[in-house]
């Protein structure tokens, strides 16, 4: 019965500790600048050069090009970009292999959606997402 | 008037509380004693080794963290460690000692997940509680080092993505005495309570000769008194820089696993404790890598000890950036095949009891 009584004086001690859990979703959760949530993308920065297509494990980024609209200009800009978030599993392999760092992670991670249409990331909203992005993206 | 009997077939899972994954077991039973028992496995089944075949090297680090989603970073490693092996890298001492500590931080996050959930299993709720208290703070540190909770993504071939974060080694440091407290405060709350070790001791015994023809590894193997641990006896990485030791029960039974995770937990402090101190101050993250990773024609077999037991990764390269062949020794998967074995004459209210101390993961069973 020792063992018994010892355990019930621990629960006891520990009924007076501070408590460890947040108010989440009323209080924001505290995310290091590391954490991978969805991508943002700076179209102006990207130069086609597809490695982040190349690289990304579950195929989920599309992407397409077109001749830099200055003809005195060499290379070629973005025309249009796509995340297929159902898919993508935030692996950060994108991110890493950008030379421009014309796409990097945020902290958004709450990107629940009512239709699996919504879950097609295209270039405007990518441009948009513009909160939490990561401070420091390459190592 | 003799009352006519018969045997029943009883379903457990595939969705159940106690299967912690995605299980089933058919039971046929003869009252409450289990005459056969046969698991189904193969729901959570993705095709990793078939899908590794046409990614490069780099690109099967993020499936490995799918596999036993527990201890992801152990996994990173055997691949990268598999791949090194093949091509000749040399890794930077300060990324190893990264690995060493984001390794053994993950074995005892692993344990105090296999600890909280098996007293669940057995009727007990708050030490669940409390392990995931401290779960959440390893989960934290890791969070801060590689950027994600579970799938870290975090080791790369020739040495990790990230450098530790200002102060990191610091707050690692802090949390090997809290941890050391807690855990006593678990032997307090559990190990001593009369009721969790009648309900333990004897139970699902099995014995060194058995453990070892059913190759059994990690702790289902050392609860059998092997002393068989690959960071003692093949050491890989930096391990063979830390003096620990490897716990050892002779019992066999359900407490014997018991308290040789709980003792791992311990050797685990210890060996974060020592990485800490010897940290070097700076240097490279990353080894000389070519730009294009190409594993030599050829094959290779490695193995590293995860907090379930022995995992491996074979590969057959035939020269390109994508592997030929490549296959996990995936330590849950062989762990499980002495269930059937264990069950066959127990009670009924043992099933979980032996199932929650083997300790397996489902992402890694069906690979």
């Amino acid at each position: 019965m020792i063992g018994l009584m010892k355990g019930l004086a621990y629960t006891l001690k520990e009924l007076t500790r501070e408590k460890v859990t947040y108010d989440y979703p009323h209080e924001p959760l505290p995310l290091p600048d590391r954490f991978r949530g969805i991508q943002k993308f700076y179209p102006e920065k990207c130069i086609v050069c597809n490695q982040c297509v190349n690289i990304c494990p579950t195929e989920c980024i599309q992407l397409t090009g077109k001749k830099h609209p200055d003809p005195t200009k060499k290379g070629k800009v973005i025309e249009t970009y796509n995340i297929n978030f159902e898919i993508c599993i935030l692996c950060d392999l994108c991110t890493e292999v950008c030379p421009t760092e014309a796409i990097v992670m945020t902290n958004n991670f709450e990107l629940a959606e009512y239709s699996r249409d919504a879950l097609y990331k295209d270039l405007a909203w990518l441009d948009e997402n513009d909160t939490n992005i990561r401070r420091e993206n390459k190592p | 008037m003799m009352l006519r009997t018969e045997e029943m077939i009883l379903n457990v899972g595939p969705q159940h509380p106690s299967t912690h994954g995605v299980f089933r077991l058919i039971l046929k039973i003869d009252g409450e004693i289990i005459q056969e028992a046969t698991p189904v496995i193969g729901y959570l089944h993705r095709g990793t080794e078939k899908i590794a075949e046409g990614l490069q090297y780099t690109q099967i680090i993020p499936y490995t963290d799918r596999m036993d989603y527990l201890s992801a970073m152990t996994n990173n490693y055997v691949l990268c460690h598999a791949v090194e092996t093949m091509m000749g890298i040399e890794v930077p001492e300060r990324a190893e000692y990264l690995r060493v500590l984001a390794m053994e931080l993950g074995r005892i996050a692993s344990h105090l997940v296999w600890w909280g959930t098996y007293l669940l299993d057995l009727g007990a709720t708050s030490p669940f509680l409390y392990a995931f208290r401290e779960r959440e703070m390893i989960i934290n540190l890791l969070n801060e080092l590689s950027g994600a909770r579970l799938t870290f993504n975090y080791m790369r071939i020739g040495g990790v993505k990230w450098d530790a974060p200002d102060g990191w080694i610091d707050k690692v440091k802090q949390f090997v005495p809290y941890m050391r407290e807690k855990l006593h405060g678990y032997h307090e709350l559990v190990t001593g309570n009369e009721i969790f070790r009648q309900r333990v001791t004897g139970v699902g015994r099995y014995t060194k000769e058995e453990a070892i023809s059913y190759s059994l590894s990690g702790v289902n193997l050392r609860s059998t008194g092997v002393k068989w641990d690959l960071r003692k006896d093949e050491p890989y990485s930096i391990y063979d820089r830390f003096d620990f030791d490897v716990p050892v029960r002779d019992g066999g039974d359900c407490l014997a696993r018991y308290e040789c995770r709980m003792a791992e937990i311990e050797q685990s402090l210890r060996i974060i404790e020592q990485a800490c101190e010897q940290f070097p101050p700076e240097g490279p993250i990353m080894g000389k890598v070519p730009r294009i990773i190409k594993a030599p024609p050829g094959e290779t077999f490695v193995r590293i000890e995860a907090p379930r037991g022995e995992i491996g990764c074979y590969i057959a390269s035939d020269g390109k950036k994508e592997p030929y062949r490549l296959k996990f020794r995936r330590p849950s998967f062989y762990n499980l095949q002495i269930l059937p074995k264990l069950l066959k004459g127990q009670n009924l209210a043992n099933v979980i009891a032996i199932l929650g101390s083997i300790d397996i993961v489902l992402g890694e069973v069906d690979g």
